[in-house]
């Protein structure tokens, strides 16, 4: 039982971070049709630069506001090239846009960081034990700050005239051209808050699992796939996809050990087995209700 | 006087199709016109190019004597010509009050959206003044501010559409099928809304409708549209004895005026 409890409250912290990424895959989907291949991308630089100042001897929480502030704006350029030109770039288009732009990114990490793994400390060496459950700072601060994340966001998207506006864009593109919002913008904008809740999520999950160039794609694949369990479109259940999904993993780990010692090859591949199972289950509830 | 509207030679095309075919109208301010003809006839191409959601192929628009041919939705919108769509289409999922104040917002849109926010939020005195004559306007939008568009009726959402092009002050409401699915009751409450709101308020309306009859009892005068090219136009009284249009747009001579 305590083992179970354990694999939990780990699948709760990384899924917390799966679900910031599959929040952001939504929103810009939602609102631009587009699915970011780059969605990636934008965690593990938050990560990257996170360390990268660290080296630097930068107090960890301002490297972070920085990290966080120059992936956002890597996000904004990024929807300002993934929309294109109106009328001639179709979404198809502006999905092959991002992938090439998290291939860019790649490779430019590549070349700035090396192909080794970075790292930095955590919040605190400290460890909560309860009843036996080992629980790390870093795991709460995860936790919460999707929390908090998540929450602040549905609130502006329900309480601001910015969310408005970009609800509007998502519910009626026509409507919103008509009333005069500029589409561009609105995905420009949509970019760069998804960057800056993805770089958050990066930055946060890089002490438990080092980041590398190329562990954008691990990130995308498990930020899809929880906003995949919200139709692609829902903040809440992309939300709730990102906890399921972690915590699917960690026992597939935890126990798969148990069974042969290559189980964690298999976590990815396992983890999104059940969430094919979860999200087939749930369409079919839908199609019947 | 320079009319509030002025359409030159129009052309539409979609690839090789020609949706409008060289049309040509005029509306002044305080008037209200109708633009009839079959589906299909050109009709909501031409408002859609008059508000900027497409470029025309030729042509030229003015609005009060500006050339604002090309321009983006969000510029004619400025200069006063605002477009209730065909189908409504509402925010479906956001409350009555935030598709209202969303036509606020639009004005304040030149291509930034953080820009525009502070601009808004500093008019914000101003759009409330302008949200609270609206519901004086629709009170029924008061009674529903809260639900979200999407779950309201067909003829409460034609008002919702209504109510937030007016968020944005025109001085041209371009309504594209105002009458389209919904009850006849429905329709005759909205159409005298329009006329009160033209002669009480001064705002001039573009009709764009399959129902002629409508068309004809709302509006003073109106632009017959047929294959993309204009074929009539007069005073409503004149057009509905024409022998043409009665036989194709009003059920022939069977009808008892």
């Amino acid at each position: 039982m305590t083992e179970f409890v354990q694999l939990v409250v780990i699948g709760l912290s990384t899924g917390s971070a799966f679900a910031l990424v599959g929040i952001s895959f939504a929103l810009i989907f939602r609102t631009t049709n587009i699915v970011n291949f780059a969605q990636g991308a934008f965690a593990v630089l938050g990560g990257q630069f996170t360390v990268w100042l660290v080296d630097k001897e930068w107090p960890t929480a301002a490297a972070a506001i920085v990290a966080v502030l120059l992936v956002t704006a890597v996000g904004a350029l990024v929807g300002l090239l993934a929309v294109g030109i109106r009328g001639l770039t179709t979404p198809l288009a502006s999905l092959v846009i991002t992938l090439g732009v998290a291939f860019v990114i790649q490779a430019l990490q590549l070349l700035s960081f090396g192909d080794r793994p970075h790292t930095y400390p955590s919040i605190s060496d400290r460890v909560w034990t309860v009843q036996g459950v080992v629980v790390q700072p870093q795991y709460v601060l995860i936790a919460a700050v999707t929390v908090v994340a998540t929450l602040l966001l549905t609130l502006v998207l329900r309480r601001t005239i910015i969310g408005y506006a970009l609800v509007a864009t998502s519910d009626s593109v026509r409507a919103a051209e008509l009333v005069g919002l500029s589409l561009r913008s609105v995905a420009v904008v949509t970019f760069a808050v998804s960057a800056l809740l993805s770089a958050i999520a990066g930055l946060l999950l890089t002490p438990i699992q080092p980041v590398n160039y190329d562990s954008d794609v691990g990130i995308a694949i498990n930020g899809f796939a929880a906003a995949a369990f919200g139709g692609l479109v829902s903040i809440r259940l992309a939300f709730v996809g990102g906890l399921v999904l972690g915590v699917a993993q960690q026992l597939v780990v935890g126990y798969g050990d148990a069974i042969t010692p290559q189980a964690r090859q298999y976590e990815l591949a396992a983890a999104l087995v059940i969430m094919l199972v979860l999200i087939g289950w749930r369409s079919r509830k839908e199609t019947v209700t | 006087m320079t009319p509030l509207l002025e359409v030159e030679g129009l052309v539409v095309r979609y690839g090789p199709a020609i949706a409008v075919d060289g049309v040509s109208l005029q509306l002044d301010a305080g008037e209200r016109v109708a633009l009839i003809g079959p589906n299909g006839a050109g009709k909501s191409s031409l408002l859609n190019a008059i508000c900027g959601l497409f470029k025309p192929a030729a042509g030229r628009v003015r609005v009060a004597g500006r050339d604002v041919t090309g321009h983006s939705p969000g510029e004619i919108v400025r200069l006063g010509v605002t477009q209730v769509p065909e189908g409504r289409q509402v925010f479906a999922t956001l409350p009555v009050e935030a598709n209202l104040l969303l036509g606020a917002f639009g004005r304040e849109f030149r291509g930034e959206l953080l820009a525009a926010t502070l601009r808004y939020v500093r008019r914000r005195g101003e759009v409330q003044e302008r949200l609270d004559r609206v519901y004086e306007l629709l009170p029924k939008l008061h009674e529903l501010r809260e639900r979200p568009a999407g779950q309201t009726s067909g003829g409460e959402q034609q008002m919702v559409a209504i109510g937030r092009a007016l968020m944005a002050e025109p001085r041209l409401l371009a309504v594209d099928e105002l009458s389209l699915g919904l009850a006849p009751l429905v329709v005759q409450g909205l159409s005298e809304f329009l006329r009160r709101l033209n002669e009480e308020e001064g705002v001039a309306l573009l009709l764009v409708e399959q129902n002629a009859a409508l068309a004809f009892e709302l509006c003073e005068r109106a632009y017959v549209l047929e294959a993309g090219r204009c074929v009539l136009e007069g005073p409503s009284a004149e057009l509905e004895r024409n022998e043409l249009v009665r036989t194709a747009y009003l059920g022939g001579g069977l009808e008892v005026a």
